[in-house]
């Protein structure tokens, strides 16, 4: 354990020795809050007086997305809803800091050499990297309520909101990114290539699902193909149907995606959109513990994976 | 002397150094058996040795000899084939390993942190090292003025010597040292010689590779010489020189005329290297050695000077290894 704490100081004076985690907490807690003021702003200048504003549609909207609640709660779902996210960009980044930069500067056998216990290495790096993250959701929140409540100065806006469900939310995001964070660095560390790893952490679960639904609605439209047909010998079909409930991104970015509903409600449009053939990868139907559930299985998972491998490589 | 703050009575008493075993140590660092294969390749293959606490051992062989696989292997980061290795009595890997200092090949460092920043994250890594250590370190390497320069800047031999100063953090009971004073001018080379010896005059124990045997040789009271995977020589440093003492001697002679020298060494059965006008350069065995001179005498060569030629290691290394050994 001490070995472990040892680690994660060590990692975290080398993190904020790099400008990298300056720009994403700069870009996250500065530039998203900003761009919302300056839309509502526009906004509540051009719309209050026109016709858009029957039943005082503006005022809501810009309750919905522009107070200090609603900021809050853009925070945490705005990352989630980019392509491809924000948080697994920041994951992706870490991991390339924490594990490709010990490969590309040649520092595994250094680091190894200072700090023998190998796990004590894989925890502490973890560790580092949801401190980070935990720092950088933790200073999205306070930032977005923060800016939100200098909006109230300015726009017909006011503080008032389920607090606890949205601090609720941003650390149950947090939670689940350490099953990104593990694949991260599980697929760096393997690749043996840091650029590669990230590239891989981006976009390979997302093309594996992407593929899955492809192939579903290829077997819905035509329902006799051998490839249906071999799903109905297997008895696959139930499974084959239930996978998307323990796909990796949609689950990842539940909690993130939760409050999606309530954000189109607030700001007037409505919440029976339905996100078509695309809802299973944006998490349709799944409940909080559910993903929870599963972002833990995949931690174990890829956690094992990565301190097996960890223990048997050789560092050259 | 500079000197490094260590504890020589604890650095060198056997039961100090066993920290980990309740028992007297008896060897610093010990392998059995070692061995290691690539695929068909073995690049260690039953290597067996003991270094007792405070020696100083050199460890030589040509390129792909096994040197730095076998160095890796002591340090924990390459996992034997077979065999064992131990380090302060634990097998590695093991806690043992908290007590090692290590160079292993081309140093390496985090290049947008100072020199003096990479030390603090290598002293928090491994933890229990006080702020003043890396100064003392710093202080010791002669890198006080370069400290808080990015290493991207340093040359190799700043780099060189900031890897030597990482390696003696933590106060380490063991140095594995793999080729310490490579890209080092020869300035930086006789620094680095001269903080060996002070380290092992302190009681810790060093093993230490190197391509250059003459350093080696000024450095090391024993030689281990690796060839092709296999330990071939383990033994006392003038046991080696003494070995190609025996064999043969080489003069460096010099008369009035160097033809009628270089002739008469012919005529007797011998092969001489010109050395400038008037001189050659040959190698008898020690029986012929003791009347050359009056052979030569009496083939009406004036000789003039002539220098027997001490046995170097690098001549000792060549003979053990054949000439395809070349020393890397």
């Amino acid at each position: 354990m001490t070995a472990t704490l040892h680690v994660l100081r060590a990692e975290l004076f080398k993190a904020f020795r790099k400008r990298r985690f300056y720009v994403l907490a700069g870009l996250y807690w500065l530039l998203l809050p900003a761009v919302t003021l300056i839309t509502a702003t526009v906004l509540d200048r051009n719309l209050t007086a026109s016709f858009a504003n029957q039943q005082g549609a503006v005022a809501q909207a810009l309750q919905g997305f522009a107070s200090p609640f609603g900021l809050a709660r853009l925070a945490l779902m705005g990352p989630a809803l980019m392509s491809p996210t924000a948080y697994i960009i920041a994951v992706a980044l870490f991991a390339g800091l924490f594990v490709g930069e010990e490969r590309s500067q040649h520092m595994w056998k250094t680091t190894l050499a200072v700090q023998p216990a190998r796990l004590a290495v894989l925890a502490g790096k973890l560790l580092a990297g949801m401190a980070l993250l935990g720092l950088l959701l933790a200073g999205g929140l306070l930032a977005a309520t923060a800016a939100g409540a200098a909006g109230t100065l300015f726009l017909p806006t006011a503080f008032g909101g389920p607090w606890g469900q949205i601090a609720g939310l941003f650390a149950l995001q947090w939670l689940h990114l350490l099953a990104a964070l593990t694949l991260a660095y599980l697929l760096v560390f393997l690749v043996r290539s840091g650029t590669l790893g990230i590239i891989l952490v981006i976009f390979l679960p997302a093309l594996l699902e992407g593929l899955y639904t492809i192939l579903n609605t290829l077997a819905q439209l035509q329902p006799l193909t051998r490839f249906n047909a071999l799903f109905q010998a297997l008895r696959l079909k139930q499974a084959w149907a239930a996978l998307p409930h323990y796909f990796f991104t949609a689950n990842l970015y539940a909690p993130a995606r939760h409050p999606l509903g309530s954000f189109l409600q607030s700001t007037g449009t409505s919440q029976n959109a339905a996100p078509g053939p695309i809802g299973n990868l944006l998490g349709q139907g799944l409940t909080l513990t559910h993903a929870l559930a599963v972002m833990a299985g995949y931690f174990l998972v890829f956690g094992a994976w990565l301190a097996w491998a960890m223990l048997r490589r050789d560092v050259e | 002397m500079r000197t490094l703050g260590i504890d020589p009575a604890a650095a060198a008493s056997p039961s100090a150094a066993a920290a980990l075993t309740e028992e007297p140590l008896t060897s610093a660092i010990s392998a059995t058996a070692l061995t290691k294969r690539y695929g068909r390749t073995k690049a260690v293959d039953n290597v067996s040795f003991e270094i007792r606490p405070g020696e100083i051992v050199g460890f030589l062989g040509p390129n792909g000899a096994g040197k730095t696989t076998t160095l890796r292997m002591l340090a924990g980061l390459v996992r034997p084939s077979g065999g064992t290795c131990a380090v302060l009595g634990g097998i590695v890997p093991g806690p043992g390993l908290r007590q090692v200092g290590t160079m292993i090949e081309e140093p390496s460092f985090y290049p947008y942190l100072t020199g003096r920043g990479n030390l603090r994250h290598a002293a928090i890594l491994h933890g229990g090292v006080p702020e003043a250590r890396i100064d003392e370190v710093l202080s010791f390497v002669r890198m006080e003025q370069a400290a808080d320069k990015k290493v991207r800047a340093y040359s190799q031999g700043m780099r060189q010597r900031l890897a030597l100063a990482r390696a003696l953090l933590w106060r380490p009971q063991v140095l594995l040292l793999d080729e310490p004073t490579n890209g080092l001018d020869p300035a930086g080379i006789a620094e680095v010689r001269e903080s060996l010896r002070d380290v092992a005059g302190e009681g810790v124990t060093v093993l230490v590779s190197s391509h250059i045997l003459p350093e080696i040789e000024r450095l090391v009271e024993r030689i281990l010489a690796i060839d092709r995977g296999s330990l071939r020589y383990d033994g006392p440093l003038q046991g080696l020189l003494g070995a190609a003492d025996t064999q043969s001697v080489s003069y460096e002679i010099e008369a009035t005329d160097g033809e009628a020298l270089r002739t008469a060494l012919v005529r007797l059965g011998l092969e001489p290297a010109p050395r400038g006008a008037h001189g050659a350069v040959v190698s008898v065995s020690r029986d012929e050695a003791a009347g050359l001179l009056a052979r030569l005498s009496s083939d009406g060569v004036e000789v003039l000077e002539a220098r027997r030629d001490a046995a170097t290691l690098e001549e000792a290394y060549l003979r053990l290894v054949g000439a395809e050994g070349r020393p890397t």
